[in-house]
């Protein structure tokens, strides 16, 4: 996983029902609901771009070690990204 | 997007609509030709021929010509057409969300009921009437979304049917059969029927299933609920064309103000009863002011 992740806000609309943040791709027009650590890294990624700094802001929200939770975190962002939902670079 | 108005001023504008006179109809719309037995909605107005000859043509700012077969005419027919499709048509193309749904009030609220054709929507708003919640209306939920922060419903425009089943299972009394052919009856609504808009609290999807259940339906399953009602959401996005943008935010704006449930049990008549106090206490559990 490289160092940058934005948004691409033209791609998607979302909505906040209860708990969860739905998100629906423009594209294809499937929707992705995100709950938990996902609709934590998605709320994230309105303020930090920057994939360190992403980690190290979710690892402080939940308490674990920012190695503990990379793999799981760019497995995420992977599935984002091929949503056309966000750009890595 | 609509422009913000009362859901008052909404029905009033529907009553304006709908207004009907008889008189021929086109045979086309948008330069298409429309064949009896087809629909289509062209250039911001609504053409239905029938197979049994009756033609309806809605054209904003005109209401709806209704026009007759040649041969023999069947009010009842052009009753539920008028009162169905034709209505439908014509409140989606002035910006109001259709619903398949039956629905009661309580509380100053709206609760209602949607399923497929045949679900039981009727028989347990009818049921519900019977334990003193007036009709809300029966088979077309309304929803009007130009009031910001609130999803209204109108109360609807359709004398209640019910099945000969639905009759011994609720001991009601038909008033007059549907047509000749329905197997319907039309009865009074027991507790009376609502006449005002008013904000909609839940919408309850009808599932058969062996055993009782009330569970509810959160986050994004609501939208999934939404987009379950086929029928009346292909007559919605046939008439307005929505962005698929638009569409969801019109379905998420109603997902994040509507309580959502699924309600299954046996299609029996042995379950009846008890399928009628379990929405009711629902209803009174979630009607009642905080």
């Amino acid at each position: 996983m490289t160092g940058s992740i934005t948004k691409r806000p033209d791609q998607f609309s979302e909505t906040a029902i209860d708990d969860e943040i739905v998100v629906m791709s423009l594209a294809s027009g499937t929707f992705f609901s995100l709950a938990g650590t996902g609709r934590s890294i998605w709320q994230l990624l309105d303020r930090h771009s920057d994939r360190p700094v992403l980690l190290a802001e979710l690892g402080r929200e939940y308490g674990r070690d920012e190695s503990a939770i990379a793999t799981e975190f760019d497995e995420f962002v992977a599935s984002l990204e091929q949503a056309g939902l966000v750009a890595c670079s | 997007m609509q422009p913000a108005r009362p859901a008052t001023q909404s029905m009033r504008l529907m009553a304006q609509e709908t207004r009907a006179e008889h008189g021929p109809v086109p045979r086309s719309l948008g330069g298409h030709d429309v064949p009896p037995g087809y629909e289509m909605f062209a250039d911001g107005q609504y053409l239905l021929r029938c197979a049994s000859g009756y033609g309806y043509h809605y054209r904003p700012g005109c209401g709806i010509m209704i026009e007759r077969p040649s041969s023999l005419c069947d009010p009842d027919e052009e009753y539920l057409w008028l009162n169905g499709s034709v209505y439908a048509a014509a409140a989606c193309l002035n910006g109001l969300y259709p619903v398949h749904a039956s629905a009661v009030e309580y509380a100053g609220r709206v609760f209602a009921f949607t399923g497929p054709s045949g679900a039981g929507k009727s028989t347990l708003v009818a049921a519900l009437g019977q334990l003193g919640l007036p009709l809300f209306c029966d088979d077309t939920l309304l929803l009007d979304l130009t009031e910001p922060g609130a999803v209204m419903a109108l109360p609807g425009h359709k004398r209640l049917k019910l099945t000969e089943h639905a009759l011994a299972l609720t001991g009601l009394m038909g008033e007059q059969p549907v047509g000749a052919e329905t197997g319907k009856s039309y009865v009074a609504p027991p507790a009376g029927a609502s006449a005002e808009p008013l904000p909609l609290a839940a919408l309850v999807v009808l599932e058969q299933g062996p055993e009782l259940r009330w569970a509810p339906v959160s986050g994004a399953q609501r939208l999934l609920v939404l987009d379950e009602d086929h029928h009346v959401q292909r007559l919605y996005t046939t008439a307005l064309r929505p962005a698929r943008a638009e569409l969801f935010a019109t379905r998420a704006r109603i997902a994040a103000h509507v309580a959502m449930a699924r309600l299954t049990r046996p299609h029996d008549a042995a379950s009846f009863t008890a399928v009628t106090q379990l929405a009711l206490d629902h209803i009174l559990q979630s009607g009642t002011p905080a």
